[in-house]
């Protein structure tokens, strides 16, 4: 049985504004879902849909086959961390992570022994007594989720948790969220907006746009094969090269030069798109495509080149590769790549979904 | 501002010494006026020394019945001051933290419109307002009562919005966690928001208690029994003498013990008084 339902859920605000249109997610036992998409698609509304905070106006909403749609926060055994942490200032961390509890009638006894378990496992036994205002923004983040976790709910729900924090922290509290949540076992929706964030800590992902949900799978899924062009761009980093391009008498027509054979597609309009880092460099006379090389961005373990594509009708559309490395390309010079065609994706020009390519 | 110009520094501290002594000398002349028997007033000259006659003059004051016609001695009036100064102070707190505590965190229809409708109270101090709630209090035979002195003066526009202001400080996201930690709204309100509007309450106490002691015009229009003449009152009463000479000494050991528990209330809570209208400790 999923532990975490979604039917058909919607929102409609007061003002008729139709923020989720419908969505329909079943979460199991233990998974790790995280919610990923730009800001405004929704994501954050959702998960609180999800809390209670917001009214689902359209749907059901299941927590262990139980409909919760009408129940309170408190009710629905879930529990939150916030952006903000959240955490009640004038309270010491003990009191902060016991109040849940206090405020379910759980004796004093069982709450000492829950929050200190839960205060060795996050590594606060040392702050206790101190107030949040003395903590460190890691500390208050550990805080946070040592309150959701001693209640030991059916539901956690992260809504950004990380994105107050400095890169190497946050870098360090991923691997141990997603380390805490294994252990606990505990059924997780996770919201952020970093792609980065969503495809080491998910389980499955669902990328949201504008409300409704563009695909919904396992991370590497949704890198392999993604359902559309937003997809395509918002999963991996740097973004996919995605190229408007067309399909005429079974050759793709990436440019008036450059004809890629391509069968079984009927003539139509596409867009061709390529990861930046499926690309080769190759020698002048087997390359596909020619890069003019405008800026270079060395990384040490890896260098991202930019540049802008030289094609036959005169389109230069900008193009990013990552090469594994040190290289040393000049600006201005032109490069010749491959590209290979097990690593293509195509995109109707259209719909924007994805077309299953079989062109070899 | 770091500056070391010795004559900018002087002449500083001379006008600081300057103010502080025009603030000060009225209260040194009338602890020592105090300390004086009656007729050393009546010379013209005014003493700058204590006299010999400090425990007979406070002792009077404070046990015997005051003069001037007041059937009750000073300590029944100071505690009159004191349930009414206190009554206002704590009611008014207890409106007004309730009423922004409403209009901030709860949804209902016409909430702006009476979050305005008090704000507009404002404009209508007992001052303006005082015949139609003598009016009011009259019908309520409330005249001569510790609830006619408290109660048309507990409501405060002032209060309710300094704590709306305070109450939107507090993140949502707060709020939200107490909810989903299983608070009510009233948990919340004692356990959250009452902790965190702590320098608040305090700030307004200190305010209020002073605006409540000092309170003259009120307690002259309710009170006709001297049972409830309050010590700021009575001190006009005691001046306004028909025959013989106003008994000075006895004036300036009252107005003295009125002065005291604002002092007090200022001395003992200006920390938090400072930390109230100043930080926001959130």
């Amino acid at each position: 049985m999923s532990d975490l339902v979604l039917e058909n859920i919607g929102k409609t605000y007061a003002n008729g504004y139709h923020a989720i249109p419908s969505i329909d997610l079943n979460i199991e036992q233990g998974e790790f879902i995280v919610l990923v998409g730009p800001s405004g698609c929704g994501k954050s509304t959702l998960l609180r849909m999800v809390a209670g905070l917001e009214t689902i106006t359209q749907g059901d909403l299941l927590i262990k086959g139980e409909r919760v749609n009408d129940k309170e926060p408190a009710a629905r055994d879930i529990a939150m961390v916030f952006q903000n942490y959240a955490l009640y200032p004038h309270m010491s961390v003990y009191d902060n992570m016991a109040y849940g509890l206090k405020n379910r009638g759980v004796n004093k006894d069982e709450i000492d022994t829950k929050v200190n378990a839960v205060a060795v496992m996050l590594g606060l036994e040392e702050l206790l007594s101190r107030k949040p205002k003395q903590l460190s923004g890691g500390q208050r983040q550990r805080v946070a989720m040592g309150r959701a976790m001693v209640r030991d709910p059916k539901v956690f729900l992260f809504d950004e948790p990380l994105s107050n924090l400095d890169a190497k922290l946050r870098v360090q509290m991923r691997v141990e969220i997603r380390e805490l949540q294994r252990k606990l076992g505990t059924t997780t929706l996770y919201v952020t907006h970093d792609q980065v964030e969503a495809m080491t800590l998910a389980d499955r992902l669902v990328v949201l746009n504008k409300g409704h949900a563009e695909q919904i799978g396992t991370p590497m899924e949704l890198y392999d094969r993604p359902a559309s062009t937003f997809v395509a761009q918002f999963i991996g980093s740097p973004s996919m090269n995605l190229i408007p391009t067309s399909v005429k008498s079974e050759y793709l027509q990436l440019s008036v030069d450059i004809r890629l054979p391509c069968p079984q597609l009927a003539d139509q309009k596409l867009i061709w798109g390529i990861r930046p880092e499926h690309v080769e460099i190759c020698a002048a006379e087997e390359a596909d495509v020619m890069l003019n090389v405008k800026a270079v961005e060395a990384l040490g373990a890896e260098t991202l080149v930019h540049g802008s594509l030289q094609l036959g009708d005169g389109n230069t559309p900008n193009f990013v590769v990552r090469l594994a490395g040190h290289h040393t390309p000049k600006l201005g010079e032109r490069l010749p790549l491959r590209v290979p065609r097990s690593a293509w994706h195509l995109f109707d020009a259209e719909t924007q979904q994805r077309v299953e390519k079989s062109c070899n | 501002m770091i500056e070391n110009r010795p004559w900018l520094t002087a002449i500083s501290h001379l006008s600081l010494l300057l103010g502080i002594a025009m603030v000060a000398l009225p209260v040194w002349v009338a602890l020592v006026a105090s300390t004086h028997p009656t007729e050393a007033f009546g010379s013209g000259e005014i003493p700058l020394w204590f006299g010999d006659q400090a425990i007979q003059n406070w002792g009077a004051v404070l046990f015997a019945k005051a003069g001037n016609g007041i059937d009750v001695p000073v300590w029944s009036m100071m505690l009159n001051s004191l349930v009414m100064a206190l009554g206002i102070t704590i009611g008014k707190i207890a409106i007004s933290i309730l009423s922004a505590y409403a209009i901030v965190f709860f949804r209902f229809p016409f909430r702006g419109t009476a979050f305005w409708v008090i704000f507009i109270t404002l404009m209508l101090p007992v001052e303006v307002r005082i015949v139609p709630t003598y009016e009011v209090v009259a019908n309520l035979d409330m005249l001569n009562s510790y609830s006619g002195l408290v109660l048309p003066l507990i409501a405060s526009a002032t209060a309710t919005f300094l704590f709306r202001q305070c109450f939107m400080t507090v993140p949502g996201e707060l709020v939200e966690a107490a909810r989903i930690d299983g608070a009510g709204p009233i948990r919340f309100f004692f356990d959250i928001l009452m902790p965190l509007s702590r320098t608040n309450i305090a700030a307004l106490f200190v305010i209020m208690f002073i605006y409540g002691w000092n309170q003259y015009l009120w307690p002259l229009i309710v009170t006709t029994d001297d049972a409830y003449y309050t010590l700021v009152m009575s001190i006009k009463r005691m001046l306004s003498v028909e025959q013989g000479d106003v008994e000075w000494n006895q004036v300036m050991v009252t107005t003295l013990l009125a002065m005291l528990p604002p002092v007090l209330v200022v001395v003992g809570m200006q920390k938090l008084f400072v930390k109230g209208l100043v930080d926001a400790e959130k």
